[in-house]
């Protein structure tokens, strides 16, 4: 074993989880020891030792293999469904925009990281999470509480790190995997992954999407009057298309170096539908991005580290768009409205030992970001930021301080946390605790754009949050729960507000706290049945004073719950699964509420011949036509699925 | 045959007696392309309808005149005169001999014959196009008018009969105009101020978006984002006579049948009824169902109310006798992004509904049904 290689597992011994975690990053499979896990096969549900995030690992977080909805059709929203502290703000059906809300932080204050890389919409905000290929991914960890320390300036209500599929090492593999349901919808997938030497190989995955979108849907002309007849309607403008691509390689140079190379990139196009009540069908969306990201990886004695430069494009065109609907597309007052975003940053990163009981890591990351569009002009800033951490190991206890400075721009800021874990006793039980303070930029969006009524405002000061949160875990073989309690406060909140005589305009005026309680469980049952559940409570309240103090801050359900029980065995397949969600405010003066929703989904599926499965899957099983989104846009009722699956 | 197969199971579960939805209501267009006297005769407007009134069996309604893309101002502003029985429509050019005397116009009053317009021009505050200005109907004139002075962005008209009062949409405030010679009287000049209006402490861009005469007495709102208040002022020299706390961005109001104010506010989904006497008290009415309804019209009628909420397209009667209080015994829609912004009620069961998006005037049934 070489001398660097045996100091790294001489610090496993002693276990520091970010040890741990930056082994996972830098390490290949093969060195680890790991088997990669089967393509498209029904998987056994691991319910121990869910490691958490790389880079926080003290923090609640929650671990979701993409590889069990194999037979299932699951966009990446519908993967993050399954993890407590996640609510997600869908615009309509397949293909259509989905942001994400972390423990109810907006999905601006919400990150979402590919292999690592800060993904960002084309105004440099929210991540359109429909734009991301589900089949492409691994998995996907989920980490909740105000982490900028630990992720860097953005992370206020949390991160999620989608992990993208790895090459094998050991033979050459192919999946492929066809979809075909209601409402138009069709899909393809297929991945290939050949290895070129003991440590080196290569993966191409590809993955095409279409949707029709023309779902029926109730809806209710007359709503002040109770019991009011719904009537059919069949929605129009929804259609989208997508196609994507991930290309992975790792070459391994000498000893424990290696350079490893990832591109991901996406094209698509959708309509615009637009509201029940106000449907727009002539607007539409097209997109483009891409991502391409190498790392060298290597180690110099005892210490482990890895040099990154990475690059990302964002690009999205509007068209048939108007400020209070649409319009004709092409005609000279109806312009194509044209928004850019991209980044690009190197990046130096390095763990050591110091001393027997603790490891310690540092970064250093600089770069810029970039923006361009009709609507916002021409900008770009100076990114750099430089982190450090500490895992240290004191018996039962383990504590892990962080602290991290972002310069983004003319905004600059600290980012501290501390986060301890305790294992009192000789069970697998494990009590968590941290606390963290971080900062926002505001988005090149919210600075300069101008277009229909909404008003830059070039002054904006950076959103701040601090939260504690608390934790218990109990880990056995056959069943992982954990509960955990936080509070977390936000101020100088950028929120739009009228301004005079006809727009709105962003300001920093909001502060709110918002508490909540997670309980998270995974049981491995007899006859190879599994069984999830995640619930969340929620109780965000407005702190800004006036008026809305006391408030609750819309959009944010109080009650969430998930259950899903899963069975998989050599032959035959099958989950049902139902997400309830509580009544939540549609307005900021606990005046108008989104009803209660439940959503019923199952599927059942065979290996009928060979590595060949077939599924057939069931959502909105209780086809409840009347379901929208925050916006009123509505959900589709009852839709039905075939998946055909083979490793070949 | 799998696709086959799905549809045949879609159908099992999905293809039920369904309930489709019932034909649009009939509609009057508006004067669009020519007839709205483009500036750039390549580039027409909208109609886009606002503010509506009821004068000699005949509904005006001001248009914007907008350019369907950037909802700037794509000619002067008209009155539409519409007689709700024939569906007859005439426009009145409210932009003189410049063609941009008056745009955007916003609310209008009738009052002895006459009608009344307040103009905001690009809301600015600076360019041409603001002022109040007097039609008579039967020549379908421009009689008299006033430009407002740099800062003023008109918005709600009260008439008396000696002073036409002006709310102002960029500052919390109040002019006047002399109805006789038509010259400004309050905020004229430094000797004579406008009005302050008392706003809310709370919510961001206090504006005056509606002004109104009830029992005498002159009644102007303030509207935040997060809340209103309605402030009371003697009608002849504008001295205040107190306030009282309404909803959230309140849009109108409108003198009740039983002697009470009703005030609809847009941001919280609730209708305020006021109470006038030596002071003002308030209390929420109703609460409206619909999730986002942004209520932007009220109107009386006997012991009913009429409003529109915008969002959501509909309108609604409610009576004010009901047992329990306040209720909506109505509730019609104009049309998908419809977007109604004004009515008139005819009779106790029929409106007149004037519709932004679509430009369109339709006159739906409120039979009640509950």
């Amino acid at each position: 074993m070489p001398r660097a290689f045996a100091a790294l597992r001489r610090s496993i011994r002693f276990a520091p989880p970010a040890l741990t975690a930056f082994v996972v990053a830098v390490v290949p499979l093969r060195a680890r020891g790991e088997e990669p896990r089967p393509e498209a096969e029904p998987v056994e549900i691991v319910v121990t030792g869910a490691p958490g995030s790389a880079r926080a690992p003290a923090a609640q977080s929650t671990v979701i293999q993409a590889d069990q909805f194999a037979g299932e059709v699951r966009s990446v929203a519908e993967m993050l469904s399954a993890s407590p502290g996640v609510s997600l703000h869908a615009l309509g059906g397949p293909g259509q925009a989905t942001t994400l809300s972390l423990r109810g932080a907006s999905a601006d204050q919400s990150l979402v990281l590919l292999d690592g890389i800060p993904l960002h919409g084309p105004g440099g905000g929210a991540v359109d999470l429909a734009t991301l290929p589900a089949s492409l991914l691994d998995r996907l960890v989920i980490s909740r509480g105000v982490l900028g320390a630990q992720f860097g300036a953005g992370a206020l209500g949390g991160v999620v790190e989608l992990i993208p599929r790895r090459p094998r090492n050991d033979r050459a593999a192919a999946d492929a995997r066809l979809t075909a349901g209601s409402f138009g919808t069709f899909g393809a997938s297929t991945s290939a992954s050949v290895p070129w030497s003991a440590e080196g190989g290569g993966l191409v995955a590809l993955q095409v999407d279409r949707s029709a979108g023309d779902f029926p849907y109730d809806q209710q002309l007359t709503p002040e009057i109770a019991g009011s007849p719904y009537y059919d309607f069949t929605r129009a403008n929804a259609d989208s298309w997508r196609g994507s691509a991930l290309l992975r390689g790792g070459w391994p140079i000498a000893g424990e170096s290696g350079v490893d190379v990832l591109f991901q990139g996406s094209i698509g196009e959708r309509g615009l539908p637009g509201s029940a009540a106000s449907p727009t069908p002539r607007s539409r969306e097209v997109d483009h991005s891409g991502l391409l990201g190498a790392r060298f990886r290597g180690a110099a004695g005892p210490a482990a580290y890895s040099v990154r430069a990475w690059a990302d494009v964002d690009r999205i065109e509007l068209r048939g768009v108007s400020a209070f609907g649409d319009c004709a597309d092409g005609t000279p007052d109806c312009p194509r409205s044209l928004q850019s975003a991209s980044a690009a940053r190197g990046e130096v990163e390095m763990g050591a030992p110091l001393g027997e009981r603790q490891w310690v890591r540092g970064s250093v990351t600089a770069g810029m970001d970039r923006a361009t569009g009709d609507a916002t002009g021409f900008h770009r800033r100076g990114v750099f930021s430089a982190s450090l951490s500490d895992d240290v190991r004191l018996g039962a206890v383990s504590l892990f301080p962080a602290l991290r400075v972002d310069v983004v721009g003319k905004d600059a800021g600290l980012s501290p946390a501390i986060a301890t874990t305790v294992r009192p006793w000789s069970a697998p039980i494990e009590l968590r605790a941290g606390a963290g303070l971080s900062f926002r930029a505001p988005t090149f969006s919210e600075l300069y754009l101008r277009q229909g009524g909404l008003a830059p405002n070039t002054d904006l000061a950076p959103e701040r949050g601090r939260s504690i949160d608390v934790g218990v875990a109990y880990r056995s073989a056959k069943l992982t729960v954990s509960a955990g309690a936080f509070v977390s406060w936000y101020r100088d909140l950028i929120v739009y507000e009228s301004f005079p005589p006809a727009a709105v305009k962003p300001f920093n005026v909001g502060s709110a706290r918002i508490s909540g309680f997670e309980l998270q469980a995974v049981a491995a049952l007899p006859y190879r049945l599994t069984v999830q559940l995640a619930y969340t409570a929620l109780q965000a309240t407005n702190t800004r004073p006036g008026t809305l103090e006391g408030h609750s801050l819309p959009y944010r359900p109080p009650h969430r719950l998930f259950v899903r029980v899963a069975h998989h065995a050599d032959r035959f397949e099958s989950y049902a699964e139902a997400n309830a969600t509580a009544s939540m405010p549609r307005n900021q003066f606990d005046t108008a509420f989104l009803p209660a929703q439940l959503l019923i989904n199952a599927g059942a599926g065979a290996r009928v011949a060979g590595t060949l499965w077939i599924d057939v899957e069931a959502k909105n099983l209780l086809d409840d036509r009347t379901m929208q989104d925050l916006f009123q846009y509505p959900l589709p009722g009852l839709s039905l699925a075939v998946i055909a699956r083979a490793r070949l | 045959m799998h696709r086959i197969r799905i549809v045949l199971l879609v159908c099992l579960f999905a293809c039920g007696g369904g309930n489709p939805p019932p034909k649009p209501l009939e509609h009057i267009a508006l004067p669009s392309g020519a007839l709205l006297d483009p500036y750039d005769a390549s580039k027409p407007g909208e109609a886009r309808p606002l503010y509506t009134t009821q004068l000699g069996g005949r509904v005006y309604a001001s248009l914007g005149n907008l350019n369907p893309s950037t909802f700037a101002p794509a000619g002067p502003g008209f009155l539409a005169s519409i007689d709700p029985i024939t569906g007859q429509v005439e426009a009145i050019n409210l932009g003189g001999t410049s063609r941009h005397q008056c745009t955007n116009p916003g609310v209008v009053r009738q009052d002895s014959q006459k009608l009344y317009v307040a103009c905001a021009g690009d809301f600015s505050g600076t360019t041409p196009g603001r002022g109040v200005f007097e039609v008579d109907p039967t020549t379908k004139a421009v009689t008299r008018g006033l430009v407002t002075g740099t800062g003023y962005v008109p918005s709600g008209v009260a008439v008396t009969a000696t002073k036409i009062w002006v709310g102002d949409n960029a500052k919390p405030q109040l002019i006047s105009i002399d109805r006789t010679t038509f010259a400004a009287a309050d905020g004229a000049d430094a000797a004579h101020p406008p009005i302050p209006v008392p706003c809310p402490s709370t919510g961001k861009g206090p504006f005056v978006p509606y002004v109104g005469i009830v029992n005498g007495d002159l009644y102007a709102l303030c509207a935040t984002t997060e809340a209103g208040l309605l402030a009371r002022f003697d009608a002849q020299t504008g001295a205040a006579k107190g306030s009282v706390a309404v909803g959230a961005e309140p849009t109108e109001f409108t003198a009740t049948g039983d002697g009470r104010i009703a005030v609809v506010n847009s941001n919280d989904n609730t209708m305020t009824l006021v109470t006038p006497g030596a002071t003002l008290s308030a209390q929420v009415a109703l609460t409206f169902n619909s999730a986002t309804a942004t209520l932007q019209d009220v109107k009386a009628r006997g012991r009913f109310l009429y409003t529109v909420a915008s969002t959501s397209n509909t309108v609604q009667k409610i009576d004010l006798a009901a047992p329990g209080g306040p209720k909506v015994v109505a509730d019609a829609n104009t049309g998908l992004a419809s977007n109604p912004f004004n009515l008139e009620a005819l009779d106790d069961d029929t409106v007149v509904v004037v519709n932004w998006a679509t430009s369109d005037v339709v006159a739906p049934q409120l039979k009640t049904v509950q």
